[in-house]
């Protein structure tokens, strides 16, 4: 018998989720607004945007990145409440533990979502187990309700726990992948937006089996090597892994102005926010970068990403700070009113790297002459 | 061509054109010198082609005339001889030129004169002079920061821009940029945007010492040339065609750290940092320390070799802002600090933002020097 590697081995994930996260902790920790229609965001007369919408204000029809002011209009019952990022990260660690409870492999995808390696519950009464184990900690730790999917691959225990929702637990069993997704909707895949849809539906693709059954040249014409993975996942393959933070491969933040601007300061200040937020991160995560990029979105919502990328790594806000400033000058001062601007790092070393090898080599920086 | 020359004159002469004899050329003629008999002098011209140097020195001339012979081999002769005086004389037959000092003859077999390569004529375009010693200080504090590579052949010149009575001589390397500004005596009538090869201003430089009246300057209509006029010495140069880089974008706009220095005691101090930076990347470490009330500022110089040692040393400074630290590949400093003196300032921003060197002097302005600095591991 040949030895098998673990690559080879059946792979199970589950995809956990916080059903409304941070409406439910709002409702947590306000009795007075359990069981109300409770929209978290910022005010609609900044351009505030609803980050979670609790399944009360759903049913109003609220949902998660609409307008603020949209949702307001929604319905005179809709309580809007102001984001609480402390608390809800407060939470989110204690829910992460609990995830790694069951496997050291976890990959948090945001504050209320992660996937969790679960292949070494071999046995399927132990993987159910784990999934209600799981379910029940987090109850029991942080009284917020979590959904849980399972399948052979990040897509399907993602649509699996999406399809769950809320406060359930559907596990997929291996091999019944494509018949359990073929007859839903495209746009539980994780990636087909409004308009991705739009598209296939034109085409009269509506199922994740009419997307399976696709012809492939069409999705590649229409939508290139996504076109080609997105089938793929239609037909239940994914040959994603866990990425633990350690291998994170970038860390970004953005940040969409109350209103449009152009002031140089008002600018740089919240570059500075960003660049500062990122950074904490990454020395949190023990890394250093090589690339840093920046994003802005004018007001016509045109969006731009610049990067550069460093000889040296660096930690160091100043460095960083010195370089990502001078990139988004450069960039700018063309460019008129801003929307938002995002600063993001990637290419990372770790200190044992740095430790070790060609990292020690100083760099003779340049000076850049491309003006 | 008959003329009789001084041995003395024409060995120097010799010198000066030979600057410009082509050295491998795939023209050999270009590795000939031109003698050109007129009147009462004699001119000697070469060219490698970029830039053509012409000298003419008074002679006794019997037989005008013209020969083009092996610049290499002529100097070595002249040079050997005893300061006498020389005659010359061409056989236009063999095309054979025969030099004779005393009892000392040689026959030395030349080309026509027909077949080296036209010194370009410059008669219009723009006309100006300027003061040998602003020349010399443009040329002296600019140059060296010209590329040597032809990697990106416009930064192997000298931008030279020229309004009204204002000329800015600036080079860059990719690593540093240094920029010089002098006014002209007389303004010019039309803008000047040109780039000069740094190595025919270096030829310039070089004949300024014995100059004392302004240099002439005439620059072609056409923009492709630049002529030098000296006491006795043309310098013809072909200018650089291209865009230059828009380097005032590269100079910094403020910075956190000033620090007042002597030259001398910062170029002192990096020549001995260099000793032990050999090994290791020419690394010289700046830290840059604010006085403690009466206390003075101080800016310790550190070079360190993990296999040879290590060495540290502190001056004098007058700091303002913040204390610093900031590491310069030591030969860049060398060269800066050698074109200046005085005092000068060190204005920086971080460890990877680039420094500025100004010296302190009247019209603190006029000249600055951007160096990038080296990222190390502090």
């Amino acid at each position: 018998m040949v030895a098998r590697n673990i690559s080879d081995e059946q792979r199970y994930f589950f995809h956990g989720d916080l059903d409304a996260f941070f409406a439910s902790v709002e409702q947590l920790d306000n009795p007075q607004l359990r069981g109300k229609p409770v929209v978290v965001g910022g005010s609609p007369d900044k351009r505030g945007v609803v980050a979670a919408a609790s399944y009360e204000a759903r049913k109003l029809g609220a949902r998660s990145a609409m307008p603020m002011r949209s949702a307001m209009k929604l319905s005179n019952k809709i309580i809007r409440v102001e984001s609480r990022f402390e608390r809800y990260r407060e939470l989110s660690t204690q829910i992460m533990d609990c995830f790694r409870l069951i496997s050291n492999d976890v990959e948090p995808l945001s504050l209320d979502e992660a996937y969790v390696d679960v292949s070494n519950k071999s046995l399927w009464t132990q993987k159910t187990k784990a999934a209600s184990d799981l379910k029940r900690k987090v109850l029991g730790v942080t009284g917020l309700n979590i959904t849980i999917g399972g399948g052979s691959n990040k897509s399907v225990a993602k649509i699996a726990s999406q399809v769950a929702k809320p406060n359930g637990i559907l596990l997929v069993p291996v091999g019944d992948e494509i018949k359990f997704m073929g007859p839903l909707t495209i746009d539980l895949i994780s990636g087909v937006g409004p308009v991705t849809q739009s598209i296939l539906s034109d085409k009269g693709i509506h199922t994740i089996a009419q997307l399976a059954s696709a012809n492939r040249d069409w999705l590649f014409s229409k939508f290139g090597k996504r076109g080609i993975q997105l089938q793929k996942i239609a037909l239940g393959v994914d040959d994603r892994r866990i990425e633990t933070s350690r291998d994170r491969k970038s860390i970004s933040a953005e940040t969409t102005m109350d209103s449009d601007t152009d002031d140089p300061e008002e600018l740089m200040n919240i570059l500075g926010g960003l660049v500062s937020d990122v950074v904490g991160k990454l020395n949190a995560k023990d890394l250093f970068t090589k690339t840093i990029k920046i994003k802005f979105r004018l007001a016509d919502f045109s969006t731009f990403t610049r990067q550069i990328s460093f000889d040296q790594p660096t930690n160091e806000v100043s460095i960083i700070y010195e370089q990502a400033r001078s990139l988004f000058t450069k960039q700018i001062e063309e460019a008129g009113s801003l929307r938002m601007i995002g600063f993001g790092v990637s290419n990372f070393v770790s200190q044992t790297d740095l430790d070790s090898s060609e990292f020690q080599n100083p760099i003779q920086l340049k000076l850049n002459l491309n003006v | 061509m008959k003329l009789s020359v001084s041995q003395d004159k024409l060995a120097r002469s010799l010198a000066v054109v030979g600057r410009a004899v082509a050295t491998r050329s795939t023209l050999p003629i270009t590795t000939h010198v031109l003698l050109r008999a007129s009147d009462s002098f004699l001119e000697l011209s070469a060219t490698n082609l970029e830039i053509s140097i012409s000298c003419k020195i008074d002679a006794e001339v019997q037989t005008q005339g013209s020969i083009a012979v092996p610049a290499r081999l002529l100097t070595e002769f002249v040079t050997s001889l005893q300061p006498d005086l020389l005659s010359m004389e061409l056989s236009n037959a063999t095309k054979q030129l025969e030099v004779s000092s005393g009892r000392v003859t040689a026959k030395l077999t030349g080309q026509s004169a027909d077949d080296f390569p036209v010194t370009p004529d410059l008669d219009d375009g723009i006309s100006l002079q300027i003061p040998t010693e602003k020349l010399r200080l443009c040329i002296e504090r600019v140059s060296f920061a010209a590329a040597t590579d032809d990697a990106r052949p416009v930064l192997t010149g000298i931008h030279t821009a020229i309004s009204n009575t204002q000329m800015t001589m600036a080079a860059a390397d990719g690593f540093r940029l240094a920029v010089q500004k002098i006014d002209l005596s007389e303004a010019v009538d039309q803008n000047v945007d040109l780039i000069i090869p740094a190595r025919s201003l270096r030829e310039v430089e070089r004949l300024l010492a014995e100059q004392e009246d302004p240099v002439s300057i005439l620059i072609s209509s056409a923009k492709n040339q630049i002529l030098f006029r000296l006491k006795e010495t043309v310098i013809i140069s072909q200018l650089l065609q291209g865009t230059f880089p828009n380097y005032n974008q590269l100079i910094p706009e403020s910075h956190q750290t000033k620090a007042t220095i002597e030259v001398s005691d910062f170029l002192r101090a990096t020549r001995t940092a260099a000793v032990f930076a050999r090994d290791g990347n020419g690394i010289v470490r700046l830290y840059v320390n604010p006085g403690e009330g009466e206390q003075a500022g101080t800016m310790r110089l550190a070079a360190r070799s993990d296999e040879v040692g290590e060495n540290e040393a502190d001056i004098d400074a007058i700091v303002e802002g913040e204390q610093s630290q900031i590491a310069f590949n030591s030969r860049y400093l060398v060269d800066v600090l050698n074109s200046l003196d005085g005092k000068v300032t060190l204005e920086t921003s971080s460890p990877s933002s680039p420094g500025t060197i100004k010296p302190v002097e009247n019209g603190n302005e006029d000249y600055l020097h951007v160096v990038m600095p080296m990222f190390v591991q502090w």
